[in-house]
């Protein structure tokens, strides 16, 4: 057990409730634009596939597809 | 997409739970050493009352103590003794200063060289010839046995709860009461003692409605046993829980507290004599008589929550109902068949909660420190109660989550903090599993409120979506690369597209 208080910390931290950036309302929404956004961005890629590209619609693709992937789970009832 | 693991969980967690089982099992109840440890005689108890109460499936007493230093020296541990062998089902031992409720610092625990005390310490010694008054409150687990073990469907059933009429103790008493509180009136046996033993001359037990009373009795010398016993009408369900597996799952992105129970319910209650008949059960069903089948759980969940499940090993129970507004949340569960005495039941439930109203952030914190109020023990709330057999709660963390700190008021067997890996996790999540063993429901919810404090750091909170990103990248670099290798045969000309054209 531990030598602090908790049960204090708990109290005195009672004007600053855990907010989600994203409530559990919108995750669907935003983890679908994100990971069709991901998708879309990925076809644009494929269509020229250079070096040029890789930064130019890689990166903001693999972006999209990683928060929307995490947002989509959420949406879905697997809470990660 | 949740089923799969749930089915696998359910029966790695059946597996262990079985081998936690046996293993409770010897080390609380049949290897425990002969007693070879016996209290120094410092204390005499001046006035003894012990209260048995019956209403539930589980004995609660409350023996309330005036004990007097009589050692030349200030004494700060009062020895509490049991009946041989009921050392290992007794749960939930509390002391009090009964003059002053609010005085903190009393700590119980089991003496381990003995087989039957249990060591109370006082917050400050008290001083020769000084009388301090102890209440103490406790449970004993699988105390009742029906009898007659074996009954019809529609039969009352009857319990038979053996006690001494004299309170076991390490020390002399000098005056002393036991008194019983029992369901109903309905009382076929009751032991009776003799006029001469009574310090009033009463012949024992007397009776007053539902509550019995053995004594006063006067001077007993340390060790006293008055073997006495009754036998009671209690026509409901005896729920012993083997094992309950409580998860609670934190999720930062989600905003969610996840809770899952897993529970293995046997009930302990009289056999049927006869095979079961659906017949008589439906019958029964209209008019529904006290039963001492297991027909119906509830539970009375956290206001706001959601998406509550119930399901067994078959799969979802539809004979549950969830209902949810602003006052109340409640899942009524009926397990599949009814739950007759000698019958086990497992199943799990489980529910969604705004992860708001259990976490804050640490006020003074780096803002990435976080306190989670949670509570150790909830599972159904039955009028008869429920008693468990070992609790194992395990709070799931945030991935990456460290100084990972906790306090409860429960008594804790063990407490553990390790890893658990599942959907999307890279290291895998910091667990903290807490088990307490011989718990019985009134610890449900605010009494054994659980609160862990944690650190998150930027960097572990968007570890998920960086791996995943990290992930998608390396696939896009591996596409542009493959993609642009030369796999064309003979000599390469620059200049044609497709390369159809050359040599």
């Amino acid at each position: 057990m531990s030598a602090a208080p908790l049960h204090d910390i708990w109290d005195a931290s009672a004007s600053q409730p855990f907010q989600p950036t994203i409530g559990k309302n919108t995750q669907l929404t935003l983890g679908f634009t994100l990971l069709c956004t991901a998708v879309l961005l990925t076809g644009l890629f494929g269509l020229n596939n250079s070096l040029k590209n890789l930064p130019l619609y890689g990166i903001p693709a693999s972006l999209a597809f990683g928060f929307g992937a995490v947002y989509m789970i959420c949406a879905v009832g697997v809470y990660v | 997409m949740r089923l799969l693991p749930c089915a696998l969980l359910g029966l790695t967690s059946l597996a262990s739970a079985a081998a936690d089982a046996n293993l409770t099992h010897d080390a609380s109840r049949n290897t425990l050493p002969p007693s070879t440890f016996t209290p120094p005689p410092h204390f005499r108890n001046v006035n003894l009352v012990r209260n048995i109460n019956l209403e539930k499936s589980y004995p609660r007493e409350t023996l309330n103590v005036v004990i007097e230093n009589i050692a030349a020296q200030p004494q700060d541990a009062y020895y509490l003794a049991f009946e041989p062998g009921t050392l290992g089902q007794i749960g939930g031992l509390e002391a009090k200063d009964k003059k002053e409720p609010e005085r903190t610092g009393f700590t119980a625990e089991a003496v381990e060289d003995s087989s039957s005390y249990y060591r109370i310490t006082f917050p400050a010694p008290l001083p020769p010839n000084e009388q301090l008054t102890l209440s103490i409150t406790y449970s004993t687990l699988a105390a009742l046995t029906p009898l007659p073990a074996q009954i019809n469907q529609n039969d009352k059933q009857y319990l038979h709860h053996a006690f001494s009429a004299y309170a076991p103790s390490a020390y002399a008493t000098a005056k002393q009461k036991t008194k019983l509180k029992l369901p109903t009136t309905d009382v076929p046996d009751a032991t009776t003692l003799p006029a001469s033993l009574n310090a009033e001359g009463k012949e024992d037990p007397q009776k007053q409605g539902t509550s019995y009373t053995y004594g006063p009795y006067g001077e007993q010398a340390a060790g006293a046993l008055q073997p006495a016993s009754v036998r009671y009408e209690f026509t409901k369900p005896l729920t012993h829980s083997r094992l309950l597996e409580r998860d609670i799952e934190v999720s930062h992105w989600g905003g969610n507290l996840a809770t899952e129970e897993r529970h293995w319910l046997t009930n302990r209650g009289a056999t049927l004599k006869t095979p079961f008949s659906r017949v008589t059960y439906q019958q029964s069903a209209y008019y529904n008589p006290p039963s001492s089948a297991l027909k119906e759980l509830r539970f009375p969940l956290a206001v706001g929550s959601a998406d509550a499940y119930f399901i067994d090993d078959i799969g979802n129970v539809s004979t549950s109902r969830f209902r949810s507004n602003l006052r109340e949340a409640n899942l009524e569960a009926k397990p599949r068949y009814p739950v007759f005495g000698g019958w086990s039941y497992s199943f799990k439930v489980g529910w969604n909660g705004d992860l708001g109203n259990y976490l804050r952030r640490v006020k003074g914190g780096a803002g990435e420190s976080y306190v989670l109020k949670v509570p150790f023990l909830e599972g159904p709330k039955q009028a008869e109660g429920i008693e468990y057999e070992r609790v194992v709660t395990r709070v799931v963390l945030p991935e990456g989550a460290t100084n990972v700190h906790y306090e409860t008021t429960i008594p804790l067997v063990s407490a553990t903090t390790g890893l658990h890996r599942t959907f999307l996790d890279t290291r895998g999540r910091t667990t903290l599993t807490l088990t307490a063993v011989n718990v019985v429901d009134d610890w449900r919810e605010e009494r054994a409120a659980l609160v862990v404090t944690y650190n998150l750091p930027v960097g572990a909170r968007f570890r998920k979506p960086l791996a995943l990103c990290a992930g998608a990248l390396a696939l896009f670099a591996v596409s542009w690369v493959v993609g642009n290798v030369d796999v064309r045969i003979g000599r390469a000309s620059k200049g044609l597209v497709g390369g159809r054209k050359a040599a």
